[in-house]
């Protein structure tokens, strides 16, 4: 049975969500400026696992309290199928986006059990001149660069208990108002710790199905919720005042996380949506039987 | 906590040393075989139960009363829990250490924190010469861990220093960081005389220096970015007995240049 927030629909279905590997890293630099130029290039082309090899955002700012160094920076999530598809991503994210980045440093961001490198590689760049200095557990690398030094932790955490693709659907009649009520769940996500929302502006127009027509896409266009397929096809899921469908990924280094986020993200849809032409959220799932996370909307709410 | 008490009956016939007398070794021991260890370097040997009164039940923490400089190896493979110390101790203290933590209230000897490879050293007096430094017929000297110093130290600390850091709240003698291959030693006080003969690497950081060996380079005046997450890591892992950070621009002075030179002296620009 689904229910009705606020003058929304909520749909009585669930958001499947698969276990992945997620590590995170701080990105520091002399101002907060340059240390979010590092981490949104870094995590630039991080959408989907499926094309862009790795799924990355930026979780939260952090203040000079909060950063290895006292300078002002992010923290940046970077999910992955396995700890071994993670490597080289946060080698060549790393190597090609922080280690250019006027100003900049690198520090594990993830306390775990399990740890990966960090700086173990892109070190060499340092020919030899690059220096380690051991503190406590952690050894920095200090690899010297044509503005002073670029310093790396050598590891940082890795964890298998992150979950990937925790979602929703948000269906409404207005372009516009849809939109603007997708950004204000993708803040309030923001607000949650550990968790990042990989898409452009955190915000999915082209939600997939799995599999195609055609031999070797894995992915193809989520007809069901295709607005202008409405009365073509027999499985259309909009109804007749539908005029748009936005989806909202969350990846997560924990389960909580990502319940957390869907929470906060339903949160927002309800309190504003249906005044600016939302009528329904939903989620995506594959009937229960891919995913090892089931998220149920009726107990986020 | 619970724990032992060793209340030294001095004046002591022989030198004595505790190399191994650590916490847990007591706690797997029963008190007439703790009495009967032998702590002498004598050919008939000491026993504990004659150098010191025994009190107390064997645990976490072990304290060591009215020590003299005659004792040596005090805090020797120390792996877990606290020793404390009162007084005044010989050489080699903390020897070996691995882990735990030796508080000393008193003056140290020579060769303290050699071929440590991790733990936490506390010393509100003095210590003498070689402190981190290597022994004669080993690679290194310090390895790992933290050593702070509330005094000053002697000559040549850090001699063949791999790893670890050392905070020394007063001054250092001549030669310190000698032939150092890593590791950081932070003087409050400042450096004495020609510091980092035939320094690979490693890195001393301090106010001043008496005077620098011809060998040592000046490299400018940086902001480096390492030295502020050493100063932060020595406040999360110190606290109050943290060094004063730096300013934020330091001169670098690198060298040993006689050797690879990877080296480093940091004063303020």
């Amino acid at each position: 049975m689904s229910m009705t927030v606020n003058g929304i629909t909520i749909d009585d279905t669930f958001a499947e969500a698969f276990g992945m590997s997620g590590t995170g890293i701080i990105i520091t630099a002399d101002s907060m400026k340059w240390a979010k130029i590092a981490a949104t290039v870094a995590t630039g082309f991080g959408t989907s696992v499926i094309g862009a090899g790795a799924e990355c955002g930026i979780d939260k700012e952090l203040t000079e309290d909060e950063t290895p160094d006292g300078r002002p920076g992010v923290r940046i999530l970077i999910f992955g199928f396995s700890p071994d598809a993670l490597l080289p991503q946060v080698r060549n994210r790393i190597g090609q986006c922080v280690l250019t980045s006027p100003g900049s440093a690198c520090y594990a961001g993830l306390k775990a059990e399990k740890s990966m490198p960090l700086g173990k590689g892109t070190r060499l760049f340092g020919d030899g001149y690059q220096t380690a200095k051991k503190l406590g557990d952690s050894r920095y690398w200090r690899v010297p660069v044509m503005d002073g030094e670029f310093v790396i932790e050598e590891e940082t955490g890795v964890t298998t208990d992150a979950v990937g693709g925790g979602n929703m659907l948000i269906v409404g009649r207005d372009r516009k108002g849809l939109l603007e009520t997708a950004e204000d769940a993708v803040a309030a996500i923001a607000k949650i710790d550990d968790v990042i929302t990989p898409f452009p502006g955190g915000i999915v127009r082209s939600g997939s199905k799995v599999g195609a027509k055609y031999a070797g896409m894995h992915a193809s266009t989520n007809d069901a919720f295709c607005p202008t397929l409405r009365g073509t096809i027999k499985h259309s899921e909009v109804s007749p005042d539908t005029l748009a469908v936005l989806e909202i990924v969350i990846d997560g280094l924990t389960s909580k996380a990502v319940a957390d986020a869907m929470r906060a993200g339903l949160k927002a849809v309800t309190a504003i949506g249906a005044k600016r032409g939302v009528t329904r959220i939903t989620a995506g799932n594959y009937g229960g039987k891919l995913g090892q996370h089931h998220y149920h909307l009726k107990d986020l709410i | 906590m619970s724990g032992l008490t060793l209340r030294f009956k001095a004046p002591a016939t022989e030198r004595i040393t505790l190399a191994g007398i650590t916490p847990s070794k007591l706690s797997a021991l029963s008190s007439h075989e703790i009495a009967n260890i032998t702590v002498g370097i004598e050919k008939d040997g000491i026993a504990l139960g004659d150098a010191f009164d025994i009190s107390g039940s064997s645990g976490e923490s072990l304290t060591i009363e009215g020590a003299t400089p005659e004792i040596d190896f005090i805090g020797g493979d120390l792996d877990g829990g606290t020793m404390r110390v009162i007084g005044n101790v010989g050489s080699y203290a903390a020897r070996k250490m691995s882990g735990g933590k030796l508080e000393i209230r008193g003056n140290v000897g020579d060769f303290l924190a050699s071929g440590t490879t991790g733990g936490m050293i506390h010393v509100s007096g003095n210590v003498g010469d070689n402190l981190g430094g290597v022994v004669t017929g080993e690679r290194f000297g310090m390895l790992g861990g933290t050593a702070v110093i509330e005094g000053n130290v002697g000559t040549r600390a850090g001699d063949k220093m791999r790893r670890g850091t050392v905070v020394v709240r007063g001054k250092t003698g001549p030669g310190t960081g000698s032939r150092m291959i890593g590791g950081t030693i932070w003087a409050e006080g400042g450096f004495g005389p020609e510091p980092g003969l035939m320094m690979r690497r490693g890195t001393l950081i301090g106010p001043s220096v008496d005077s620098l060996l011809p060998t040592f380079v000046d490299c400018g005046k940086h902001d480096l970015v390492i030295i502020r997450v050493i100063a932060r890591y020595l406040k999360t892992t110190l606290g109050d007995l943290a060094p004063k950070p730096m300013p934020l621009f330091v001169q670098k002075i690198g060298g040993d240049t006689a050797t690879i030179g990877r080296g480093e002296i940091i004063l303020p620009a």
